[in-house]
């Protein structure tokens, strides 16, 4: 268990608080600590409703060792079930497949609907009797995650005790009301993912700071400087940074993508990159946006999954590469630092660092909801016991 | 009732292609040359949830075999 002296020590203005200890980053004991009180007690981001486009999909998901279950149903929703069977616990999905009628195990064949449902249950009163007593399919379906759709992302709560999503993220939701519309994933050239050897939390870190921009990232010194940026601080939420100066990619003609249709004018020329916690990271602009999904690999390793969203289903080939490309290409020039990052973690002489009150900001508020979180969890243990 | 080798054949053949139609065929007629409901059931069975799975027409008529043996659940 993380100390509760030292996540008192993150918890304090930002003038002298430290960061988290060294155990956070690479401590499989309080990763898996944080798995519960971070990434199953909120709304953590599992995947993209692209990953499961047609009625039918299913794709299993390993959400940090939970095995998970993602499915487009029937009626075209989206469900997220724990992707066991209710018999004997076998993994029922274990490749991204169309589901023509029922899941069946592979083991013994128990089958259940795209809903969930329990609908068949082969030979478990003997061979050819397809009843037993006990066995009461009503109360064996799928186990259901809570899940919840928003810009485009599949969210859950697998703990089951978040309030609502809508109400738990209502200022992210009306700040970013504009992109509250139909986006249109750019395709296979438009996703891609970046195998990044560090805790998941550091990579929230970096993007939440412009302060590393002049120096990772010396590409956007020529139009967006450090003083064009903006912090966005939402406590206990989600906090980033803003930029005043976003400008367009244009093709060769002069042409851009084609805008979200009647967007407010304060999106010309702003864009905004937004760490919802525990482990989504957004960006919008006038004419796209982005999701990077933070899956933890354990304590020093994380997959970012990127997708990059347009306003129209049919956008400029060329251009939607190029984007794709620049982003990636931003995103590669972190990861040193954050790779970087985690093998300083081994130092034992780290005490979490300091932050700077001018530009950390953003990074703090991520700090100080960690440490809350994990001593309320702390607490609603002590207290169970 | 001793194995019916022609039969065997064509299951592995349609297991190994994964013709699930074909599959469910010959459970079904494995079913029906059966001397008794425990051993006929038992490959109406094999039948339905191939059906079931591949969502096929044929699995409402196999339940509706089974439930009236009294084999399976009404819904």
């Amino acid at each position: 268990m993380s100390q509760a002296s030292d996540l008192n020590s993150v918890r304090q203005p930002i003038t002298s608080a430290n960061g988290l200890a060294n155990p956070h980053y690479i401590d499989p004991r309080i990763f898996a600590e944080e798995r519960d009180a971070l990434l199953f007690d909120g709304w953590a981001g599992l995947a993209v409703v692209e990953d499961v486009p047609e009625p039918g999909d299913a794709t299993p998901i390993d959400f940090t060792g939970l095995p998970l279950l993602l499915i487009r149903d029937r009626s075209g929703d989206i469900r997220v079930f724990q992707n066991i069977c209710r018999h004997r616990g076998m993994i029922l999905v274990d490749a991204p497949r169309k589901i023509e009628g029922a899941i069946r195990c592979p083991y013994h064949s128990w089958c259940y609907s795209p809903e969930g449902a329990l609908v068949a249950t082969p030979h478990v009163g003997g061979p050819g009797q397809n009843i037993a007593e006990g066995i009461d399919r009503d109360s064996l379906g799928l186990i259901e995650i809570r899940s919840h759709v928003w810009m485009n992302t599949v969210w859950i709560n697998v703990s089951g005790t978040a309030p609502a999503f809508e109400d738990a993220n209502a200022d992210l939701i009306a700040r970013w009301a504009d992109f509250d519309r139909p986006l249109y994933h750019g395709g296979a050239d438009s996703r891609f993912d970046l195998d990044v050897a560090c805790n998941w939390k550091l990579a929230v870190e970096n993007y939440c700071e412009s302060y590393h921009l002049p120096w990772i990232h010396p590409g956007l010194n020529s139009y967006s400087r450090l003083e064009d940026h903006y912090h966005i601080e939402a406590p206990q939420r989600f906090s980033g940074q803003g930029t005043h100066v976003y400008r367009q990619l244009k093709s060769e003609s002069g042409s851009c993508f084609p805008d979200f249709d009647r967007i407010d004018a304060r999106w010309d020329t702003a864009a905004e990159y937004v760490a919802l916690y525990p482990n989504v990271l957004l960006g919008v602009h006038r004419d796209h946006t982005y999701v990077i999904l933070l899956m933890p690999d354990g304590p020093g390793r994380t997959t970012e999954r990127v997708h990059i969203y347009y306003s129209q289903p049919e956008t400029d080939a060329d251009l939607r590469q190029r984007n794709a490309r620049q982003w990636k290409d931003i995103f590669v020039e972190d990861i040193f630092v954050v790779e970087g990052m985690q093998r300083g973690r081994n130092a034992p002489g780290f005490d979490g660092g300091r932050f700077s009150p001018a530009m950390d900001g953003p990074v703090h508020l991520f700090h100080d909801w960690v440490a809350g979180r994990m001593l309320a969890h702390q607490e609603r243990r002590l207290a169970a016991e | 009732m001793p194995p019916n080798e022609t039969r065997d054949t064509r299951l592995a053949e349609a297991l190994a292609l994964g013709d699930t139609a074909a599959i469910v065929k010959v459970y079904e007629e494995a079913a029906e040359a059966q001397g008794n409901d425990q051993a006929s059931a038992f490959f109406l069975t094999q039948a339905y949830i191939h059906a079931v799975e591949a969502g096929l027409p044929e699995a409402r008529n196999l339940r509706a075999k089974l439930v009236k043996m009294g084999r399976e659940t009404m819904r």
